[in-house]
């Protein structure tokens, strides 16, 4: 799993690239970490490269959404893989989490 | 079993057990049956990895098998650590908002939603997890 930060015009940019497992979700958190700090944030996430991610990876994402909200910001995932975003809506989370 | 192989110990080898099954003869070439199979396979051993033992210090036999006839893919995930039933746990609320989700308890639960059949039983001290699958 690759993860790239960039920040452009007040916006917070989050590329994602591979695999979210259960061998990389440690240090893919760590990743995100700086995300979870920010205040107000206004995050868009780029999941075009994202392959798989397993509960592992849906705990952070949630734990994102979660702190995102009482940082008073917006998060929103964008180009989710068909695979992936069946993950997203057999737990519910694309009803917690916005995907466009 | 066609393929089987047995880990000891298990303590942060989940990467490794996941790809021995995903290299199975067994486990079809379509995209699409891999991701689910994936998927279902890293639930379920993280759910023994993390949990079965006390410190991770015990052994896992993870296998496969096809029948070539009904294209039925079994695989079966087999420990003795602490008798668990997965398949007791109760499903999470997935209607909850945000502020009431919690963040975990949603492995098995995916298992049984990627997966045709999952069944749980105990013999001879040994946990036995079976998950099915038409290939």
């Amino acid at each position: 799993m690759d993860v790239k930060i960039t920040n452009q015009d007040g916006k917070t940019f989050v590329t994602l690239d591979g695999r979210i497992d259960t061998t990389n979700a440690e240090k893919f958190q760590q990743d995100v970490s700086m995300l979870m700090n920010m205040n107000a944030p206004d995050i868009e996430i780029d999941c075009k490269g994202m392959t798989y991610t397993s509960s592992q990876g849906l705990r952070i994402f949630l734990m994102l959404q979660k702190s995102v909200m009482v940082n008073g910001g917006k998060m929103v995932m964008r180009n989710m893989n068909p695979q992936v975003k069946e993950v997203f809506d057999i737990t519910g989370f694309s009803n917690i989490i916005t995907i466009v | 079993m066609l393929m089987k192989k047995r880990f000891n110990p298990i303590k942060d080898k989940s990467g490794e057990i996941i790809d021995f099954l995903m290299a199975s003869p067994d486990i079809p070439d379509d995209e699409t049956l891999r991701f689910k199979l994936r998927l279902s396979i890293e639930e379920a051993v993280e759910n023994v990895v993390r949990y079965a033992y006390d410190g991770g210090i015990g052994w896992l036999e993870a296998g496969t098998s096809l029948d070539h006839d009904s294209l039925i893919l079994t695989i079966e995930l087999r420990d003795a650590g602490v008798p668990f039933n997965p398949l007791e746990r109760k499903d999470p609320d997935i209607t909850l908002s945000i502020e009431d989700r919690e963040v975990g308890g949603l492995g098995i639960f995916l298992c049984k939603k990627m997966m045709d059949t999952i069944d749980y039983r105990y013999e001879d001290g040994n946990n036995v997890l079976t998950m099915t699958k038409k290939c």
